[in-house]
């Protein structure tokens, strides 16, 4: 049974403690519900961009974690962001996959190559620390606190059913600018 | 006539760019995290070469190859949150791949993104807006299109557009770009 990813989101806002997220597509409308307003940022408008914007994150603020909530249609786009990521080799980073096989935002057109897709062995080759898939909430439970504390970058490829609610249906949210701003602020702050 | 720019030279101009930005940082109240003075984020530009095989010397300036401009912008949204100081160094063919995070990243998102953009087969003896290249004749009209002011690197009397183009983008919140005319040397 595929993990809800509204649950797979409230697991890892119960664990994340000071970790800085960056959802994408179909995770932002339940994760600003989940953690509103919240040292995140949503990659909406520019898609596929997540792990780029967490790497310069990660980058920028090595003393905290940062999580991507990618989705498979969304790394597509920018596929070559493995390698970079991995090339950069930010040791606070933890690349979340939600993994539907679909692009759920725009009607659920099965991506290319379906659910076959093996992201986890592209983040194996492109040259992440570690990377994994889990297909059951329960295991996304336990594995947690050594994901939020291992030396990254880490690659899980979550496998999940449908969400609730896309961009399409729950709106946009606080306009990009203003996450930007807000989130910079917080981080300038601390 | 547009003359060839020194790689050192730009180094150099880009150290002073980063010291001024560290301390405007260090104004707005931001630690300094790294030793390194600022981040170049590199989609690699022939036009640019000997710059990029300079900076593989550098320790002062941090350089981070990325497989997209896509990836460059985004990834300086995100060192822009964290309080980094960066500079991006693409080719005009990079700008146009990148139009969508040009407009989604650094203008909708109010990033002040500063760009170094090699011309690449920008012929000496013409204005790049008459070049035969399309890849060098569009450039400017598409910076126009999006609003994002530009100027032209035409020698090394030019570089100090560097460090005010790149105030420019701080001022503005959002994009701006240098472009660099002839290969650097």
């Amino acid at each position: 049974m595929a993990i809800k990813p509204e649950d797979a989101l409230r697991a890892i806002a119960a664990a994340r403690g000071d970790a800085l997220c960056v959802p994408t597509m179909t995770t932002a409308p339940a994760w600003r519900t989940i953690a509103p307003n919240d040292l995140s940022v949503g990659c909406v408008g520019f898609m596929g961009g997540a792990s780029s914007l967490g790497l310069g994150l990660a980058l920028a603020r090595p003393d905290r974690r940062v999580l991507v909530f990618d989705g498979d249609g969304s790394l597509l786009m920018q596929l070559g962001s493995l390698a970079t990521v991995a090339g950069a080799a930010p040791r606070n980073l933890v690349h979340f996959l939600f993994k539907n096989g679909v692009y759920h935002t725009s009607g659920a057109q099965e991506i290319p190559g379906g659910g076959g897709v093996d992201f986890v062995q592209m983040a194996k080759g492109a040259g992440y620390r570690a990377a994994s898939a889990i297909g059951e909430l329960g295991e996304l439970k336990r594995r947690l606190p050594s994901l939020l504390k291992e030396e990254g970058p880490i690659f899980v490829e979550l496998h999940t059913g449908l969400a609730e609610a896309t961009p399409m249906t729950a709106g946009m949210g606080t306009p990009f600018h203003q996450q930007v701003e807000r989130l910079r602020g917080q981080l300038i702050a601390s | 006539m547009p003359e060839s720019i020194p790689a050192p030279l730009i180094i150099d101009t880009l150290k002073d760019t980063f010291r001024e930005a560290r301390a405007a940082l260090a104004a707005e109240g931001v630690r300094p995290r790294h030793d390194h003075l600022g981040w170049i984020l590199s989609v690699p530009d022939t036009h640019q070469k000997t710059v990029l095989a300079a900076l593989d010397k550098e320790r002062a300036l941090r350089v981070l190859t990325c497989s997209t401009e896509d990836e460059a912008n985004a990834v300086a949204a995100g060192l822009w949150m964290g309080g980094e100081p960066f500079v991006l160094m693409i080719q005009h063919a990079g700008l146009y791949a990148s139009v969508n995070t040009l407009r989604g990243v650094a203008m909708d998102g109010r990033v002040p993104i500063f760009s170094m953009i090699g011309l690449l087969s920008r012929e000496k003896d013409k204005d790049p807006r008459e070049s035969r290249h399309s890849m060098v004749r569009y450039c400017e009209p598409l910076l126009d299109v999006f609003g994002v002011p530009h100027a032209r690197l035409e020698g090394p009397d030019d570089v100090h557009l560097i460090p005010e183009y790149y105030r420019l983008a701080q001022k503005r919140r959002g994009p701006a770009a240098v472009l660099v005319g002839l290969e650097t040397a």
